[in-house]
């Protein structure tokens, strides 16, 4: 809406004229009226210009501990404060009605706080409503991905990282496509994607991971009815690189992912299964978790069970060395349970505190995906610690 | 146990008259909308050339409105249009701090929707649906 403003006494003028001559309504009645109008018009003004750029941000703080040191998601016996503390701020420019660019900057604690763009693209609508977004941007893999940091939208402490930790990264530099399909009560929405990423891991305790990620691409699909969704994932990169002691030679890894929700405003259910099949050496793995939950008023209650467990350990038992056999079944192979409860309570406007205690077991023969089990495991065949009850206490805000 | 059933019964009328009192509210031009068009459209989806304002948060109409047509509490609002912005997926809608600022901002636009207790409902403005 383009209203010059200047015209705007001119306008009051020539609409005050007639309410002047009409003396049928009270005249007061309509000045109101027409100071309402005026308002309006003013607002509609004052909001094309903020409506140019907007500026928003998230923050989630938390402590985190654990009954033993087998460290899960970086949880040891002494508190942690900055494993899963995390701040972001996000700038939307609209450059057009149909073209805006998006930064999002993230400082993360498990980074030290390093400065990192998560979101950085350019995003145009066609006129056949095709979306086209290029730049960096969130690989769309699993159902919370475009929004894994943004503590305050999830119901959750965090994704289970049975499924979420399966795939190392989170952001690739390429182009995407997406389309909506309207339909009475629903939507689907299917996206494709292309690009390339990284990994590099720096571990205390094994070797570090350095992998090129290139010919990355995949396609999902998602429908909703605002109570129901379900989502579809295919993605697919080629590997390139090193990855725990192992020379990786353009290995091909390929992802599926199943998701579903539902919720009706008071009950919340979440699902979702994962696969990540890699050729060559590099563990394949099947995952799953789901979460219940139950609003009553500012609290959400909820239960977790997520399990991950790798599919190809034959392949690595199979090497015909059998020193190398063990190091690496050892290394790889990964089996575990995770059962959580928790509580999301919305305690103040813009800010969740959330509280979740989860235990990990079922590590079958394998660490648990516990890095010190390793060494342990490999010299007497027993892990050192067998379980782990993690607790967190965490803050999500948006602002 | 009867008793029990007729107070329920009871208090689920009380609730079910006070939701009726909010009606979803279009440009005198505008056509009828059904109850799932007015939940996309308050949930930015769907028809993207539909122009939506909202009450300002806190509003008890607001929380009506929002409680019948997009069964999202205050707190569930705002994580879904937290995710909404922070995956580039769009918005929250413009707010108006008064029924009669509502009315005016609707009058003004053909493709603009809003809400209001039906008590305020005058000749600037048609009711589209009533929830």
């Amino acid at each position: 809406m383009n209203f010059n403003l200047k015209a705007l006494p001119i306008a009051i003028s020539i609409a005050l004229l007639p309410s002047a001559v009409l003396a049928d309504e009270s005249t007061e009645a309509k000045v109101a009226k027409l100071e309402q109008q005026v308002q309006s018009l003013q607002a509609q003004q004052t909001k094309s210009l903020a409506d140019k750029f907007n500026f928003n941000g998230f923050i989630s703080g938390a402590y985190i501990s654990a009954d033993n040191n087998a460290g899960y998601n970086g949880a040891t016996t002494s508190a942690d404060f900055s494993q899963d503390s995390k701040i972001g701020f996000q700038g939307t420019f609209n450059i057009s009605n149909n073209t805006q660019a998006v930064l999002q900057l993230m400082m993360k604690g498990e980074n030290d706080w390093d400065v990192e763009a998560e979101w950085a693209y350019l995003s145009h609508r066609f006129d056949n409503g095709i979306k086209i977004r290029g730049g960096k941007l969130r690989v769309p893999l699993f159902m919370y991905s475009d929004y894994l940091d943004v503590g305050y939208a999830q119901p959750f402490a965090r994704p289970p990282g049975e499924v979420y930790d399966q795939v190392p990264f989170s952001s690739y530099t390429g182009v995407d496509l997406a389309y909506d399909f309207e339909f009475d009560d629903s939507t689907l929405t299917v996206q494709a994607f292309g690009g390339e990423s990284d990994v590099e891991v720096e571990s205390d305790t094994s070797s570090d991971t350095n992998l090129d990620l290139s010919n990355l691409m995949g396609i999902n699909a998602s429908w909703t009815d605002l109570t129901w969704t379900f989502r579809a994932v295919y993605g697919e990169t080629v590997l390139d690189g090193t990855a725990s002691g192992l020379g990786v030679d353009d290995e091909k890894a390929t992802f599926n992912g199943l998701g579903g929700s539902y919720d009706n405003g008071s009950f919340l259910a979440v699902a979702e299964w994962t696969t990540v099949d890699i050729e060559g050496l590099l563990a394949d793995t099947e995952s799953a978790y789901l979460t219940l939950g139950y609003r009553i008023s500012s609290f959400t209650p909820y239960v977790t069970a997520a399990y991950v467990k790798t599919t190809d350990n034959d392949v690595r038992g199979a090497i015909p060395l059998p020193e190398l056999a063990a190091q690496l079944s050892a290394a790889l192979n990964e089996e575990r349970t995770a059962y959580s409860v928790g509580l999301r309570w919305d305690a103040i406007d813009n800010v969740a505190l959330k509280f979740d205690v989860t235990y990990l077991t079922d590590f079958g023969d394998t660490t648990g995906g516990m890095s010190p089990n390793l060494l342990p495991l490999l010299m007497t065949g027993e892990n050192m610690y067998d379980d782990s009850m993690v607790y967190t206490v965490k803050f999500d805000a948006v602002f | 146990m009867k008793k029990l059933l007729s107070i329920l019964t009871l208090s689920l009328g009380v609730t079910f008259a006070a939701n009726a009192a909010v009606v979803v509210i279009g440009n005198p031009s505008a056509s009828d909308m059904s109850a799932s068009e007015a939940k996309k459209a308050f949930l930015g989806k769907g028809n993207s050339s539909i122009v939506v304002y909202e009450l300002d948060e806190g509003n008890a109409i607001r929380t009506e409105f929002h409680n019948t047509v997009t069964g999202k509490s205050d707190a569930q609002l705002k994580a879904f249009w937290s995710k909404q912005v922070f995956t580039g997926k769009g918005n929250p809608p413009a707010t108006v701090a008064t029924a009669a600022a509502m009315k005016a901002a609707v009058a003004g636009n053909p493709n603009a929707i809003g809400y209001i207790d039906e008590a305020d409902v005058d000749g600037s403005v048609k009711v589209i649906l009533k929830p």
